[in-house]
């Protein structure tokens, strides 16, 4: 991909007229001076040299002095500097993890801040003891080597200090580095000089900075890179755009800084709700590799794109037979703690991203199903109604949602006991059909003395105070609010025993949660948000750890609803915000986007984005938030949102009604039939969720993932993989009459509409239909589906399966099926059920796969399979053999769903085989 | 579709609940043996052909299934119809007898799913789940709801058919007078038209009048001066008896009175004929009848600012002659604005001068005084006669006046019966009513043909202007309200139901700025619809074997 079309795309990001986004309500880079000031360094201004480079303690470590006998007095040397602490240690599977901050036996001015609760403590006890230093030299000068994984190394250049991982061996290729283009700056606490201006204004607000500057930036490079992805939250494309480079008019840089953005547009690098400063690059020569800054400061990351260095000779030699990304990561505080992830393939990245930040939590089965929401069903009677309108157009669904409104003027776990006179009851009732309700908590607390949770609040102290020590008193939804201190693990306590059926008067075992806000919004706040001077727990500032505000509230909810079940019942809680780990605690999803086409599209690359950053779990409102969609749209969205790994409708108060059944009986049997997708789906969903929760892999994937070699995928964001087996490709535009879908690989791809089988490696023009998009089963794959749809998922429980098996060219076929209660934990003591169905040489075999040590727990199931669907099997046999039982079933053409369509005669279904899915069987075709 | 809730959460695993039944069975469980399981007594003629030896076509053709297949938990009709009484095919439908009760048509994701749906409990026989039969109960529940639906209906449908009676008649009698105004407003306006020419001329005359005295004045100031008399015998003022005398003549009534006779008044202002006329064809005791009349008794305010009877409600109060009546009235004004109802008063006026079955003797009688005026007052030309002048300007200015009120009753008229009252003129009625309902702090008030509002105190906000009636008279639609603040402008549908009274209830907003209302009307209790609930008890009835409750 060429500069031109990256021109064309930033064109048409800056000619798109901005509607309701009040652009100047944020800074921008110029506004922000660590942004600017790193922004404008020349490459090769970092003086800094490593020295004492030794192995202490099994790490790697090394101070950072100002180089001496520099001749030019570059900008880094008008203020002295102290020496930096540099330390490299490594884990298994091939994470490098390097520290620089300062050096605490010098006694700085304050102890910069450092994440907390974010590391997977299990990820400590990997880390490898370091014994051997190697010295070394190339062609830049000397080197330290040490070992990092097997046929990686870790390597740290003297002079000028680098950093970076790179195959072993003499001239082992580099995967990754730091500082190769010398923009490494680590501006240092010191004393206020006099006359000195520290503090910083913004429209109305003044931080007043009382440490001064204290940011870090620094250049990381990508090697055997054709695009990088990741750091999210942005709307854009998912190859992420260079911000930075010739032919690249003006960009702001992608800035990671979690926002309340009202009304934002679908293609901008400014920061949302949200951020992850994890990247990770890919390239069809080597793979994937990946960086992770943890850092929950404000972060401004530019992509560099080719040639952005051109003018400037570089100061080291970098090897011009790889292929490489650059970037500049900038962020406002705090120290460097940082990630490198050597690959070398996609999921392994991911995998090792998640060894650091923690597996994806498994949700209860009906997190997965389809959730209808609204700002506000309104009362009891709008609730009751609502549900009973989904029955009678025999529309599943599983859980309803209760926005603000259902609260006393705003005062979370209370009720307006007007509109709701008895929760309870209510909850009960609609859990008598097995149907959850979640209800919204947000963070800011309503300053009213006759608040529970005020009262105890303000009496404990547990509020974040002003930069005077004051609580800080900010506008939200209630009118004047106070925050809660998330960063202190006391009040997190505290907080969670405030979800017990005790203290939540009106809650109910099938009531689940949601957190909003939590960025946090503050209405009357600089860019809608808490001033950076603002105190946490332990004199931390609140702009040293902003981003992970929303994700220590996040984590505290749902040990709320762990703890108010005693441990029993897997919590629910969809966030808003979200930092590194939020995928131990929940469910995100991309916040108040617009009912447009191009919000619609925005979201696959968005979602995706978040899967590769170890959210697996998230979804964009189905609909759009913000205005009314046409029945096209909201017929379309339904039909992706389907596919989506968090499936929930949504819309704004101020929009028209918008469920299911108010546009028609045609455009209700559409959106029907695509949540009964999802329902059937459920089983292959389920089991896709376990492989996030095990394997780390997300959900839905970028083709690449599945493709890695295929460079055709590696910039389409319009279609997604959903697990290994099935690939979606979204319809974006208004009465679309075609649509091109790349089916990636060498193997066939069968319509799961029509079983009509199309070629791989091939754009197909396909005739776009009115009823569904266009979705595919990969040859060589087997999905399990639920074809009975009930009122929710937890009456299909006892339902039997449907296998449908898609042979590759040579005839065979694999694929899984995980099954545990759907709602407890009892599934790590290995409580569950793990299949795998091969198919070969004409015989399906379904093996136990489930680990041995999992645990002495066991979930049984009588479920059957009452249906195996065969495509693409030439001959045209009458019957199967069943084993164990040798009994015999029947074969018989068609048809691929039994909801109606065209029944292919490519498609042979084997009747009624009624194994049991806890048993080992094979049927062999006759 | 009815459906009792289990009172837990299904949270239990299909292992578990097998373990706790003792089921042995496949897991696959088959209805009971029962050769048209599920199947509908309309739909039973279908599968006649069904044996183990011949398999017959699914509904939709596309398939063949035989005995083994039908009802075998396998799904091989993509529409169903091998599988009545399974869940196994999406599109199913389960048919439950129900006995006692009325029968349902479910869906067949409800059959074993562990949720009791059919009162007989036969939608779940997989002995996970135990469902009482509940039938007797509950269709006694619905049969007396039936039958109190019913007696609503039959009552409902006497009033209606009396309230339709009304309208006719009321409307005729206005097209009656709008047909009789228009004739009136042509003479009047002959009339008016000869009363300005004269008018005119006599203003002419005075003007003419004047300057001559003005000259003459100044020629006898000029004599004056150079005479210096002081005599002023040549005073041109006319004599105060010349006024007396002409109106004298005026004020004779004219001779021919013989229309007087029928009325309370010999005044037409003041006669009111038309309320107790229109009140004797009222329901007697009914209270909406009393009501429907003083409607007669306004118009538009805009077009009648001027005449001093347009003061909103006390108009109707004004006339002492007629206290009784309208006392009465007031007083049933009164009650009926504590109720949910009430007259939107405030723009309608008091046309009892001008309307009523006797009226034409008021235009006999200016026609009359005019036609003497033009006799008694063309005698002389010059200089004017001062009472003539005033007369003929009275006469003018109470004709325009009168004229115009005519014509205002017209347009109002017109206006009226140009709205859609239905097919039979049921929402007659409604014309000029508003209907009220207190919700929280809000008072919602629809008025039909006019327009909806909200108030809140003393601030009131529009939830739409009268655009029509919607889906065959059942829905009133309002719109263009007032703006939602970032939304649409305010809208409003009344769904109408049968009821004895109007009542307008269960005002809700669904959407933003989109509001919802029910009103209760006997407008609504229609004949056929009483007859399809009749045949709907009668079934039920019928259906309720013998003994079913000895069973219970």
């Amino acid at each position: 991909m060429g500069r031109h079309l990256y021109t064309f795309l930033l064109l048409l990001l800056f000619t798109n007229s901005v509607f309701s986004w009040k652009k100047d309500e944020f800074r921008n880079c110029n506004q922000t001076p660590f942004c600017k000031h790193a922004r404008t360094r020349k490459p090769g201004s970092c003086s800094l040299i490593a020295s004492d480079v030794s192995i202490s303690d099994g790490d790697l470590v090394a101070k950072l002095i100002a180089k001496q006998s520099s001749q030019d007095v570059s900008e880094d040397q008008q203020r002295p500097t102290k020496p930096l602490v540099l330390t490299i240690s490594a884990y298994q599977d091939g994470v490098m993890r390097m520290k620089i901050d300062e050096d605490q036996s010098l006694s700085p001015r304050k102890k910069r801040f450092e994440v907390p609760d974010v590391i997977e403590p299990g990820f400590l006890n990997k880390k490898l003891w370091l014994q051997r230093l190697k010295e070394d030299k190339d062609e830049n000068g000397p080197i330290s080597v040490v070992y990092l994984s097997e046929g990686y190394e870790a390597v740290i250049r003297h002079d000028p200090f680098e950093v970076f991982v790179r195959e072993s061996g003499e001239n082992g290729k580099k995967v990754l580095s730091l500082n190769s283009h010398g923009l490494f700056d680590f501006e240092q606490l010191r004393e206020k000089e006099d006359g000195e201006e520290w503090e910083e204004n913004f429209r109305s607000h003044t931080d007043k900075r009382p440490y001064g500057s204290q940011s870090i930036s620094f250049d990381v490079s990508f090697y055997e890179a054709d695009f990088v992805y990741g750091i999210p939250e942005h709307a854009t494309s998912l190859a992420l755009k260079p911000t930075r480079g010739p032919g690249i008019e003006f960009s702001e840089p992608y800035r990671l800084f979690n926002l309340d953005v009202f009304e934002y547009v679908h293609d901008s690098p400014f920061g949302l709700y949200g951020s992850i400063p994890f990247m990770i690059s890919h390239g069809k020569s080597r793979g994937s590799s990946g960086f992770f800054w943890l850092n929950a400061a404000e972060m401004q990351i530019d992509v560099l794109g080719t040639g952005w260095n051109d003018e400037n000779s570089s100061v080291l030699m970098l090897p011009s037979d790889q292929k490489r990304v650059d970037t500049l990561w900038m962020s406002e505080a705090g120290v460097v703690d940082a990630f490198f992830f050597v690959g070398p393939g996609p999921k392994d990245v991911v995998r090792q991203y998640i060894s650091v930040t923690g597996a994806p939590a498994m949700p209860q089965l009906f997190a997965t199903a389809y959730h209808q929401c609204r700002w506000n069903y309104r009362d009891e009677e709008d609730v009751f109604n609502v549900d009973a309108k989904f029955d009678e157009h025999d529309i599943p669904y599983d859980v309803l949602w209760l926005d603000i409104e259902h609260t006393d003027g705003k005062k979370y776990f209370t009720w307006d006991r007007m509109l709701f006179p008895n929760p309870e009851e209510m909850q009960k009732k609609l859990a008598g059909k097995g149907r959850r309700m979640v209800t919204i908590v947000d963070p800011h607390i309503k300053r009213d003395d006759s608040y529970y949770i005020h009262k105890e609040a303000s009496e404990k102290g547990y509020y974040v105070r002003d930069s005077t020590g004051k609580d800080f008193d900010g506008w939200c939804w209630p009118g004047s609010s106070s925050y809660l201190d998330m960063l202190n693990p006391e009040i997190r306590s505290w907080w969670a025993e405030k979800f017990s059926y005790e203290n939540y008067v009106g809650s109910s075992p099938s009531l689940y949660i949601w957190n909003d806000m939590n960025e946090p919004s503050v209405f009357n706040g600089p860019e809608v948000t808490m001033p950076r001077d603002a105190l946490h727990y332990g004199d931390a500032e609140h702009r040293e750890l902003h981003n992970a505000y929303g994700y220590y509230f996040h984590m505290a909810t749902a040990n709320g609803l762990v703890k108010r079940s005693d441990g029993k019942d897997r919590p629910f809680v969809l966030s808003r915000a979200f930092f590194p780990g939020s995928q131990r605690y929940g469910a995100v999803w991309t916040g108040d986007n617009t009912a447009d086409w191009d919000q619609l599209r925005v979201s696959v690359p968005m979602l995706l984005t978040l899967g590769l950053t170890g959210i697996s779990f998230s979804g964009a409102d189905v609909g759009g938030f913000f205005g009314n969609p046409d029945t096209e749209l909201l017929v379309r969205w339904y039909q992706l949102g389907a596919y989506y790994p968090f499936f929930r409708a949504h819309a704004h108060h101020d929009t028209k009604r918008r469920e299911p059944w108010l546009f028609g009986e045609r455009n209700t049997e559409i959106i029907k039939e695509s949540i009964r997708v999802r329902y059937m789906l459920l089983p292959y969903y389920y089991t896709l969720f376990r492989e996030a929760n095990v394997s780390s892999i997300p959900v839905i994937r970028p083709l690449w993932m599945e493709f890695p070699s295929d460079e055709k995928t590696f910039s389409n964001d319009e279609a997604f993989m959903v697990g290994n087996s099935i690939l979606v490709q979204g319809i974006f535009t208004e009465r679309a009459k075609h649509v091109d879908v790349y089916l990636p690989g060498d193997q066939l791809w069968y319509d799961m509409k029509t079983g009509a089988a199309y070629k791989g490696g091939v754009t197909h023009k396909l005739e776009a239909l009115e009823e569904s998009i266009p979705s595919f089963q990969r040859a060589g794959t087997i999905i399990p589906r639920k074809d009975r749809t009930r009122r929710s998922s937890i009456q299909m429980e006892n339902d039997p399966y449907t296998l449908v098996i898609a042979l590759n060219s040579s005839k065979a076929a694999e694929g899984e099926l995980y099954v545990d209660d759907g709602k407890s934990f009892e599934f790590q003591q290995g409580a569950y059920i793990h299949l795998r169905f091969t198919f070969s040489n004409g015989k399906l075999t379904s093996t136990n796969i489930a680990s041995a040590t999992a645990g002495s727990r066991k979930f049984a199931s009588r479920c059957i399979i009452e249906r195996i669907i065969v495509v693409g099997l030439s001959p045209d046999p009458k019957t199967a053999l069943v084993e164990p039982g040798n009994h015999k079933a029947d074969i018989e053409r068609g048809p691929l769903l039994l909801r109606g369509g065209p029944a292919p005669s490519s498609v042979l279904t084997i009747r009624k085989p009624n194994v049991n899915i806890a048993d080992d069987w094979t049927i062999a075709i006759l | 579709m009815e459906t009792r809730i289990r009172p837990n959460l299904m949270l239990f695993g299909c292992s578990i609940i097998l373990l706790l039944y003792g089921f042995t069975r496949s897991a696959a469980s088959l209805p009971p043996i029962d050769s048209l399981f599920g199947v509908s007594p309309e739909d039973a003629s279908y599968y006649k052909g069904l044996s183990s030896a011949s398999a017959i076509k699914c509904k939709d053709g596309s398939k063949k299934f035989n005995k083994s297949q039908f009802n075998d938990d396998f799904c091989d009709c993509p529409d169903g119809t091998d599988e009545p009484g399974t869940s196994a095919c999406p599109n199913g439908k389960f048919y439950c007898k129900n006995a006692g009760h009325a029968p349902v048509v479910l869906y067949s994701s409800r059959v074993n799913d562990g949720i009791c749906d059919c009162c007989d409990g036969s939608d779940e026989y997989d002995g996970k789940t135990i469902c009482p039969n509940t039938c007797w109960e509950a269709g006694k529940v619905a049969r007396e709801k039936l039958k109190k639906k019913i007696a609503t209906y039959q009552e409902g449908v006497t009033i209606r058919r009396q309230e339709i009676e009304k309208a006719k008649l009321s409307i005729s009698k206005e097209e009656a007078e709008l047909q009789k105004l228009k004739e009136e407003e042509k003479i009047l306006n002959g009339l008016v038209e000869k009363l300005k020419e004269r008018k005119e001329q006599i203003e002419k005359a005075e003007e003419h009048e004047r300057l001559q005295k003005e000259k003459e004045e100044k020629e006898r100031k000029e004599a004056q001066a150079t005479k210096d008399d002081d005599t002023k015998a040549e005073d041109t003022e006319p004599t105060p008896k010349d006024i007396h005398d002409d109106i004298g003549l005026v004020d004779q009534p004219p001779q021919d009175s013989a229309e007087d006779n029928h009325g309370s008044s010999s005044e037409p202002e003041l006669g009111d004929h038309s309320i107790e006329d229109e009140r004797s064809n009222d329901v007697a005791g009914e209270q909406d009848g009393s009501i429907q009349n003083t409607k007669h008794l306004g118009e538009d305010s805009t077009s009648h600012g001027k005449d001093g009877l347009d003061s909103g409600n006390q108009v109707r109060f004004k006339d002492p002659n007629d206290s009784d009546s309208l006392s009465n009235m007031f007083v049933s004004y009164r009650y009926d604005s504590s109720s949910s109802q009430r007259h939107e008063s405030d723009d309608e006026l008091d046309f009892s001068d001008i309307t009523g079955t006797s009226s034409s003797s008021w235009l006999d009688k200016i026609q009359q005084r005019v036609k003497s005026i033009f006799q008694a007052v063309n005698i002389f030309q010059k200089p004017v006669n001062v009472s003539e002048a005033a007369q003929v300007r009275k006469e003018y200015d109470e004709s325009s006046s009168k004229l115009s009120k005519i014509q205002s009753r017209i347009s109002h008229l017109k206006q009226k019966l140009k709205e859609d009252f239905g097919p039979e003129k049921e929402f007659y009625s409604f014309y000029g009513k508003c209907f009220e309902s207190k919700q929280n702090k809000y008072v919602y008030k629809v008025c039909p043909f006019k327009q909806a509002t909200q108030e809140e105190g003393y601030s009131t906000t529009r939830l739409g202007s009268w655009e029509k009636f919607e889906e065959s008279y059942r829905v009133m639609q309002f719109m263009n309200g007032d703006k939602c603040w970032n939304g649409p402008d305010r809208s409003l549908k009344v769904r109408l139901r049968c009821g004895l009274k109007n009542e307008l209830t269960d005002v809700d907003e669904p959407s933003r700025c989109e509001y919802l209302a029910f009103l209760a009307t006997p407008a609504l209790c229609v004949e056929d619809k009483l007859k399809e609930l009749q045949e709907k008890l009668e079934s039920l009835n019928k259906d309720q074997p013998k003994g079913i409750h000895d069973e219970l």
